[in-house]
């Protein structure tokens, strides 16, 4: 990657590390909010955009990671880094434990697969009287906004410069080897069982904790929020609105879309989601590979980039 | 015959419980150019597959000295056992030169690589002048030297050709036997499987004829053409 835009993204880290002190109440909670949706695209962004495994199964990963920190903190009064530890082992016990099955199948069956284990998970933890059963469970209260804040940006530089150091790496090499042909990569002697098994444990990792950090931000969960497949649908939504297999895509389009949905939240309450899927519907139309892919389509070609996607939709 | 690279006895394999290969022997010596020809379903590619350790075998398997059956096939790559795969299986969005590099992909020796890549662009001057092109927008010829380049990157030891003239014009499929000798003479050897037996002979040392799981014909190339039963079958005199 070119020197500007890291150059750009250090001096806007540097500056997001002030926020704490000059944004409301209200601000803050939409920024906490924006920056664990934000490693919430990034880290599917890991398998989805770089194998172009489309994964539902995440929000379990985040679920483990909210159960894990409840977990400790509220049934053995742990800290919360133990939590953030317990909620790591549980997703990425889970990651191996789903991924070495069901990474053997490809394409939409793979999508398919995870798509009940959400649901699934649910069920179970709502069965477990360690976890609260279906009551929930409720952390010890603190408010420390500023703590929350900071601890999600680390999360998501983190997330980031793994993301970075995966479209740098051999590593990356191989799961875009795998995106554009499997049986191919298989043949230059990639194990792409391995590489995909892998690429879901990065994933499940930086999931796992930010749902750590939302348990205890909240301090209140229980399992239908905690596995809540539509949380998942966002996650991808973000990633593939922003570029999938691209560093900052998955970034840039989780806050802008963050974004459009409070703004729009706040002013017409009501049709908020209609209009949110009408900001989908025609991104997909217009620029159905992601914002990275519009900025350089645009400056190659000016408005006829557009024309030309609608054009290979056949609308 | 010179040392041998690659021995297969009594070699048997199938899938699930469909045998397909029935006690095949087969050697390549060092520095050779075999040629495996039959027709269609003669189980020509799922020896490629067996040898490659892609699917289960039973039988002795030897390759550079070492027992190959229990290796997986990452395993066996590493050994230099690589495969141009039939249909080329390029990475059709990237460009020639991000396949070749995908070739060296397991390869630690950074510091050969731009030999590599000399090397290769010589032997196919072609891909140098479409080095930044994407490997889905070229030619079948080309990409079939795209295919047999991304295989040469990974320094292999022996080059399992998988029906090299598929779909190709005539005078393509001339030029690419011409590299091959210009391969062996680089120290590769090769095993070429084709159903196009007289484009096989045209460059081969020695041939092995396969018929329904078994070899049925095997020797020089001028005994092979001389073989009745060849003759008949294959070359149609």
């Amino acid at each position: 990657m070119r020197p500007l835009p890291l150059a750009i993204a250090a001096v806007v880290v540097v500056l997001l590390v002030f926020v704490p002190w000059l944004a409301s109440d209200v601000m803050m909670q939409f920024a906490i909010d924006a920056l664990l949706l934000a490693v919430l695209a990034q880290a599917w962004n890991i398998l989805g955009g770089f194998t172009g495994y489309v994964s539902f199964g995440n929000s379990v990963f985040y679920g483990l990671g909210t159960y894990g920190a409840a977990i400790a903190m509220a049934q053995f009064h742990l800290p919360f880094w133990v939590g953030i530890l317990l909620g790591i082992v549980l997703a990425v016990l889970c990651a191996l434990l789903i991924g070495i099955p069901i990474l053997r199948l490809r394409g939409p069956y793979f999508a398919i697969a995870t798509l009940g284990l959400a649901a699934a998970m649910g069920a179970i933890v709502s069965n477990l009287p360690i976890a609260g059963s279906n009551i929930g469970l409720v952390l010890p209260l603190i408010r420390a906004d500023t703590m929350f804040y900071e601890l999600s940006l680390g999360l998501l530089v983190l997330c980031t410069l793994t993301v970075l150091w995966v479209s740098k790496s051999r590593f990356g090499m191989g799961l875009v080897a795998i995106r554009e042909d499997e049986d191919a990569a298989g043949t230059m002697g990639i194990n792409t069982t391995v590489f995909k098994i892998v690429a879901l444990v990065l994933s499940a990792l930086f999931t796992a904790v930010a749902g750590s950090i939302h348990a205890y931000w909240i301090s209140f969960i229980d399992p239908a929020s905690a596995f809540d497949p539509t949380l998942n649908v966002r996650m991808v939504i973000m990633a593939v609105f922003g570029g999938p297999g691209t560093v900052f895509g998955p970034l840039v389009g989780s806050f802008i879309l963050s974004a459009i949905y409070e703004y729009l939240a706040s002013s017409i309450s009501t049709a908020a989601a209609l209009l949110f899927g009408i900001v989908i519907v025609l991104a997909v139309i217009f620029m159905p590979r992601g914002l990275a892919n519009m900025i350089g389509g645009v400056r190659a070609r000016g408005p006829r980039y557009f024309l030309q996607n609608i054009r290979e939709n056949r609308l | 015959m010179s040392e041998t690279l690659l021995r297969i006895e009594k070699l048997s394999a199938g899938y699930g419980p469909v045998p397909v290969l029935f006690d095949v022997d087969l050697t390549v010596g060092r520095g050779e150019i075999v040629a495996l020809v039959g027709s269609n379903g003669a189980g020509k590619t799922t020896l490629l597959r067996a040898v490659s350790r892609v699917i289960k075998a039973e039988g002795t398997l030897e390759f550079d000295g070492a027992d190959l059956l229990p290796l997986p096939p990452e395993a066996a790559f590493m050994r230099g056992l690589v495969q141009v795969p039939e249909g080329r299986q390029l990475f059709g969005k990237m460009t020639v030169e991000e396949n070749l590099r995908m070739g060296a992909f397991r390869r630690k020796d950074k510091s050969g690589l731009n030999e590599s890549f000399e090397r290769v662009y010589e032997l196919f001057p072609r891909l140098k002048e479409r080095r930044r092109q994407l490997a889905g927008n070229m030619s079948g010829g080309e990409q079939q030297m795209c295919a047999m380049g991304r295989a040469l990157m990974a320094a292999p030891k022996l080059l399992l050709i998988d029906e090299m003239s598929l779909g190709l014009a005539p005078v393509v499929v001339d030029q690419l036997l011409e590299v091959l000798t210009d391969i062996r003479s680089q120290g590769v050897t090769v095993l070429l499987v084709e159903q196009d037996v007289f484009a096989a002979f045209s460059v081969a040392d020695r041939g092995y004829v396969m018929e329904t799981g078994r070899v049925v014909g095997e020797g020089s190339i001028a005994e092979l053409q001389n073989d009745p039963a060849v003759r008949e079958a294959y070359l149609g005199a």
